[in-house]
């Protein structure tokens, strides 16, 4: 049977490099942000992980959402929470997500040439009192963007155009978590590289809250 | 990516005591992009012979209008329906004749021979034929397909066990693969006729 080899001469599924094809969002409300994603990580067409958690935590109020090379974000976000760390000893308050958003950027940027990454940085912070804007995205090429929302993955191609039809200024905490939960099983049902269940992330001023979506609970269209 | 994975989807049957079922998933992709939910892949050539047909879509189409007009020739001159091992051969040769340009589609055949016992054959995309008494798989999955079928299978199942068993063992397989699924469609062929099911499976 014919079946994709690498130059060794091993099944693809052996050696290709973990990747997460993924549908990662984030948007914010007005005191804090909700984020979302799939939960495949493939190697080739294989599915290695099909539960696996792309929210990382980078302190307890900043998360991150990863896509591309499994072991690129995973070593980028290693880093960027060691130096999150250094600055809340150095600095004696939590750090803004501005902050965590540059870290990103200056190791995405800076390797650029080696690293396939694309993140979306979201969290609370207290300055200005838990303000909007609190979602940055930095994409493959490691530029920083600042947006209400922001989108990624090779499954956020799907969504383009719900996203931008569906999302209204001044949502509530609720609206927001709906907007993502159904972008993202869109994003999922079209996109082989996504799929698995929704896990939802919703950060503000009284903590974190981790949901997860399964099964019947993902929505149909 | 390989021409064979380019559009995705598998097929697996499996016998059982004097019946057979062939199962298929739905989707049709352009790689990694789905482009429909409702491709058939699994083809009735007679009352009790089925052709399943992984691989490239508009090979899996042709091959199937092909087999067709050749069937209707054969009953034409013949007066009578096919055998399956008869059919096997068919397509096992036309495979081969395009050994050095081959179509990029790996068949699966299930049907009841005339004494009502189950005939299973699976081949490769030039027509290298492998006969199984138990399952026989194809497609982007066909390795995980391999570990749920043998992990699953007992022999002599009934029509409604091997439903059951046909099923599971291609959801199962699906949930690890990024180019099959999309809905589920399996085939229950007894000596009293064929029973068409849709299972509901996870649509990602």
């Amino acid at each position: 049977m014919e079946r994709p080899m690498s130059a060794s001469g091993a099944p693809e599924w052996m050696t290709a490099e973990h990747s997460m094809g993924t549908s990662i969002m984030a948007v914010a409300f007005d005191g804090g942000v909700v984020l979302g994603a799939d939960s495949r990580t493939t190697t080739g067409t294989y599915i290695a992980n099909r539960v696996s958690d792309k929210i990382t935590p980078m302190t307890d109020s900043i998360f991150c959402c990863r896509s591309g090379s499994a072991a690129d974000t995973q070593a980028i976000s290693d880093y960027v929470r060691y130096y999150l760390d250094m600055h809340v000893v150095e600095m004696g308050t939590p750090p803004l997500v501005k902050t965590a958003a540059r870290l990103f950027r200056e190791l995405c940027y800076s390797n650029k040439t080696q690293l396939m990454a694309g993140m979306i940085c979201a969290g609370w912070d207290s300055a200005k009192g838990g303000q909007v804007r609190q979602v940055f995205c930095v994409p493959i090429g490691g530029s920083l963007v600042e947006q209400p929302f922001a989108i990624g993955g090779s499954g956020s191609t799907y969504i383009y155009g719900y996203c931008d039809a569906h999302y209204k200024e001044g949502m509530t905490k609720e609206e927001c978590q709906a907007f993502v939960k159904n972008a993202v099983a869109l994003a999922m049902s079209r996109d082989g590289s996504s799929g698995g269940v929704i896990r939802m992330v919703t950060v503000d001023k009284d903590g974190t809250d981790r949901t997860c979506f399964g099964g019947e609970q993902v929505p149909s269209f | 990516m390989s021409i064979l994975e380019y559009n995705g989807g598998c097929v697996v049957a499996m016998a059982g005591k004097n019946c057979v079922a062939i199962a298929s998933d739905k989707r049709l992709g352009v790689q990694l992009s789905t482009i429909a939910m409702d491709c058939n892949r699994v083809f009735p050539m007679t009352d009790s012979l089925y052709l399943g047909l992984t691989g490239l879509h508009t090979d899996v189409t042709t091959l199937h209008n092909l087999f067709n007009f050749k069937l209707n020739l054969y009953a034409m001159r013949e007066g009578r329906t096919i055998k399956p091992t008869t059919f096997a051969s068919l397509v096992s040769s036309t495979l081969y004749e395009k050994r050095f340009g081959p179509y990029f589609a790996e068949p699966v055949i299930a049907g009841l021979q005339a004494d009502g016992t189950p005939f299973l054959c699976a081949m490769d995309l030039l027509g290298a034929m492998a006969v199984a008494d138990d399952f026989v798989v194809s497609g982007t999955c066909a390795e995980s397909l391999f570990g749920t079928c043998e992990t699953f299978f007992r022999k002599d199942m009934n029509p409604d066990e091997l439903f059951e068993t046909l099923g599971q063992s291609l959801m199962a397989a699906l949930d690890r693969d990024c180019i099959s699924g999309w809905g589920v469609d399996v085939h229950i062929i007894t000596k009293e006729g064929v029973t068409t099911k849709s299972l509901k499976a996870r649509m990602d």
